[in-house]
């Protein structure tokens, strides 16, 4: 029993200990940047204020997105994801999709939980001239993800068990 | 003349003259008359309406700029999280389409 609440324990607390302002970092010579960071009452409150929709995203307790465009090529570093990916390595979620093609990577990670939900969800997508970190922490009613089309969430065609049909390996 | 005479001329009685109670009342109860007591709130009534106001002023502004505050950092905040959802869709959708070209190249 302590076994399992320690492997419980650990990713929670390596959640908390990453400072997604690391990130920062990827966007110095960007021409666009977005930096969306919501946690806590920032987030209790933005939930509170969307509405019918609120119930299926109140709770998240992290939404944090790093999105950077650059002029030209060779503006960031890809070894500033590292971090990153070795952060989500240590919660454990279920790598989902991982497409590398020539000049591109992209990458989608979850935590699958019973009953048809998740615990997260992160995407690292990177090109020469873009570079997209999203990662949003907390249960998602995978049910309720399609009364949410409206606000950006698509159907991520998942199945009852909480992986994607297919793909089922894990980072 | 003794000290008995002194005392008896000093606390002889004596009536009072003529006008005196009226006088007396006429500094006291009846100088405050309906009329000027109506005068005197007439000229305090705006300074007491303007305190009124101010103290109702000092209790309901502070929770009302609170309350527009909290709206205001509401909406910024939905906006935000609205923005996150939709780049992960945006991403999402790049990535199914990543997989549906790249499916396609090996049939």
């Amino acid at each position: 029993m302590a076994w399992i609440l320690l492997a419980a324990a650990i990713p929670a607390f390596a959640q908390q200990n990453f400072d997604f302002k690391t990130l920062d970092k990827l966007g110095a010579n960007a021409t666009n940047s977005t930096n969306i960071t919501l946690e806590g009452d920032a987030l209790k409150l933005a939930t509170s204020f969307l509405g019918d929709e609120k119930s299926s995203l109140r709770n998240l307790t992290g939404v944090y997105v790093r999105s950077f465009e650059f002029a030209k090529p060779g503006q960031y570093k890809e070894a500033d994801l590292a971090p990153l990916r070795s952060y989500i390595k240590t919660l454990q979620w279920t790598k989902i999709i991982d497409v590398r093609e020539t000049e591109e990577t992209s990458e989608v990670y979850i935590q699958p939980l019973p009953n048809n939900r998740l615990g997260g969800i992160a995407i690292v997508s990177a090109s020469p001239k873009e570079v997209t970190v999203v990662f949003i922490a907390g249960a998602l009613n995978l049910s309720d993800l399609g009364k949410l089309s409206n606000l950006g969430i698509p159907d991520l065609g998942l199945g009852r068990d909480g992986k994607k049909s297919g793909d089922s390996g894990k980072d | 003349m003794n000290l008995d005479e002194e005392l008896i001329a000093a606390l002889r009685r004596e009536a009072a003259p003529e006008n005196f109670a009226a006088g007396v009342l006429a500094k006291t109860t009846l100088a405050k008359t309906p009329s000027s007591r109506a005068r005197d709130w007439a000229f305090r009534r705006p300074a007491i309406f303007a305190l009124a106001a101010v103290l109702i002023l000092a209790l309901v502004l502070p929770s009302a700029i609170y309350e527009y505050r909290r709206q205001q950092r509401g909406r910024e905040a939905r906006d935000q999280l609205i923005a996150a959802l939709s780049i992960t869709r945006v991403q999402l959708q790049q990535v199914q389409e990543k997989i549906r070209r790249n499916t396609r190249h090996r049939i």
